[in-house]
């Protein structure tokens, strides 16, 4: 593996292509940041009571979350302490316990081993089950419903971590009720890196008029301008990147574009009204914000598109493989029949048989499976759209850059990248975020 | 259609139908698997399917046996959710000659099979049971292979035969393959 200041060069402007191939570079990137960063593990409207409990993953780490009866949510690694086996097969499910299929032994909804089989007798009574339970994920924390983990004990809280990203999501995880994600997960695999869709979400407007021209042509609406690239208007929107590595790109009252015809009638209506509450609670600026569409990643592999509905988390799988896990975003008090709309919507669209869904797979496959190239992936490859153009403005965390085609955010999640990569502590780490943002 | 048999229909709602009955609705099922194979999907929909059709491929957890019913909010997720406009849509984006992961086109094989036809409780409508097996084979050597099953309505009008409704099982969780942007 090549130095970091190698493989990230100019302000994230550049990466070294063996990132996306390498798999001692990936061996790191599961060390270094799936098991140090907050990771995505489900909502909580999806596990509502005590018992319920979904199976997860982090990084390649298999894990149960379950809803204590205390009402908190605790999450352990899913396999026995025993021989290893893993102890839950299910998706999701209510359960008492867990018992692992291979000698029987027993685990708790809060991850303690319960019950030894023959415990008397082959263990002479002697065997200390307080020291053989499940291995907690070290910190889950729910910002606002949504229910995150990470391995590591050190790790900042959840608010924290999102950080100025929060700030922004707050403009719609704020309305009355909030937010919720409807499933099951449609899952599906790439034969991608994980770091390609989320480059994709967090800052590339650039490639919505072009790899979707056909979708936009088809559906309508107010991005069919773009459709083609020949048109763009730089104060259309926005992209933003905060120093903790997330970002995102908005573009202004465009919440409901992509649902054409009824479904974009009823949901237009519906944000028009909330968007009043909005405005009086939180301000103008997140009034802007709930009413614009959304393309955000929250590093490292969670990303969503807010307006269009759709929450999607990265299971990384080997350097050049992914699980995709696609849910619907809507909010808690909106009408059963809207929700529905907006389920079916953002499946004919991001779905597994979404129309804009097979247009992103094959470029991002191809993004990375190019590089088994020996001489293609000594190469490097080049994000330096804005560049220099970020900037400062009053009232807003991070950096933003104008118009929602920039490459702005992406380059910060690069740069969040390499400073993770370097295994530093998190003090450190919130030091050179600092430094980024200035 | 003589009365005689519209009665004898309702009575033997799920018995299986008569052989001449058999023959028409595989004849359909396998012309329909041709002209999508041959990339004529416009024709399907125009030719073979009834405009208050639903399309349906639902989402399916993995659940304990005994733990089968839903948790938490959800009604559920589908991949295939679509009325006849929807499934338009989907046609008219791949005739937009802009559609660049269809071109070089995907090379697409269905195969149908396990064919069974009961009369339902509507006159002049069956249900056909039916196993599917789709090889896609795209650019040099991406491939995937889908296995799944449907449950279809089959309706007569003037004569024709009419896909109204078709409900698709795919057999895997994680579906192997990028996307599933065909019809099956």
């Amino acid at each position: 593996m090549k130095p970091l200041d190698q493989l990230i060069r100019e302000e994230g402007a550049i990466q070294d292509r063996s990132i996306f191939w390498n798999e001692d570079i990936y061996q790191q990137e599961l060390e270094h940041i799936f098991a140090r960063c907050w990771l995505f593990l489900t909502h909580e409207s999806l596990i509502p009571n005590t018992n319920d409990y979904q199976t997860a993953l982090m990084g390649e780490d298999s894990v149960i979350v379950a809803r204590q009866a205390d009402g908190g949510i605790k999450a352990f690694i899913n396999s026995c302490t025993h021989r290893g086996n893993a102890v839950c097969f299910a998706d999701a499910g209510n359960a008492r316990a867990f018992s692992c299929p291979y000698h029987g032994w027993v685990f708790g909804m809060d991850g303690e081993l319960v019950e030894v089989p023959l415990e008397e007798t082959v263990y002479y009574g002697d065997i200390d089950r307080s020291k053989l339970g499940l291995r907690q994920v070290a910190k889950v924390e729910s910002y606002k419903g949504f229910v995150f983990g990470t391995f590591d004990p050190d790790a900042p809280s959840l608010e924290e971590y999102l950080g100025g990203m929060a700030w922004y999501m707050d403009s719609f995880l704020d309305v009355p009720g909030g937010m919720e994600l409807m499933g099951p997960p449609m899952k599906s695999v790439l034969d991608c890196n994980w770091k390609n869709p989320t480059e994709n979400f967090i800052g590339d407007g650039y490639h919505v008029g072009w790899a979707h021209a056909s979708a936009l042509k088809v559906a309508g609406g107010p991005l069919e301008k773009v459709g083609g690239l020949g048109f763009f208007e730089m104060d259309s929107g926005l992209q933003v990147t905060v120093p903790e590595g997330h970002g995102f790109g908005v573009i202004w009252d465009a919440a409901a574009a992509l649902h054409p015809g009824p479904v974009g009638v009823a949901y237009q209506e519906w944000l028009d009204q909330r968007s009043l509450y909005i405005r009086e609670h939180k301000g103008e600026w997140q009034e802007k914000f709930y009413r614009g569409h959304w393309n955000a990643s929250i590093f490292p592999n969670c990303s969503f598109l807010y307006g269009t509905n759709t929450f999607k988390v990265w299971q990384p799988r080997g350097p050049n493989n992914i699980e995709v896990w696609t849910w619907t975003l809507v909010e808690k008090e909106m009408p059963d029949e809207l929700k529905q709309m907006l389920v079916m919507d953002n499946m004919f669209t991001f779905g597994t048989a979404g129309i804009l869904e097979s247009d992103d797979g094959e470029n991002m496959e191809q993004c990375t499976q190019v590089n088994r190239g020996q001489v293609t992936r000594q190469g490097s490859i080049y994000l330096g759209m804005g560049r220099g153009k970020e900037r400062k403005e009053p009232g807003l965390p991070g950096l933003v850059s104008d118009g929602w085609m920039s490459e702005a955010s992406t380059r910060g999640m690069y740069r969040r990248w390499a400073d993770l990569m370097s295994g530093d502590s998190w003090a450190a780490l919130a030091e050179k975020a600092e430094g980024a943002s200035k | 259609m003589t009365n005689t048999s519209a009665i004898s229909k309702k009575t033997s709602a799920g018995q299986p139908v008569d052989r001449e009955t058999h023959f028409d609705v595989e004849r359909f099922l396998v012309r329909e698997a041709r002209l999508l194979n041959e990339n004529r999907p416009r024709q399907w929909l125009e030719t073979m399917v009834a405009e208050d059709i639903h399309y349906f491929l639902p989402v399916q957890e993995i659940r304990y046996q005994k733990d089968q019913k839903p948790i938490g909010s959800s009604p559920g997720a589908a991949i295939f959710n679509d009325n006849y406009q929807m499934l338009d849509m989907r046609i008219q984006r791949l005739e937009t000659g802009i559609a660049w992961p269809e071109d070089p086109l995907s090379h697409l094989r269905r195969f149908v099979s396990n064919i069974d036809v009961e009369w339902s409780e509507l006159e002049d409508e069956v249900i056909a049971y039916s196993n599917l097996m789709v090889y896609r084979n795209r650019r040099q050597r991406d491939d995937a292979v889908v296995y799944g099953g449907r449950t279809d309505r089959l309706r007569q009008v003037d004569g024709q035969w009419r896909l109204a409704a078709r409900t698709i099982t795919i057999d895997q969780r994680v579906i192997l393959d990028k996307n599933l942007c065909y019809f099956m």
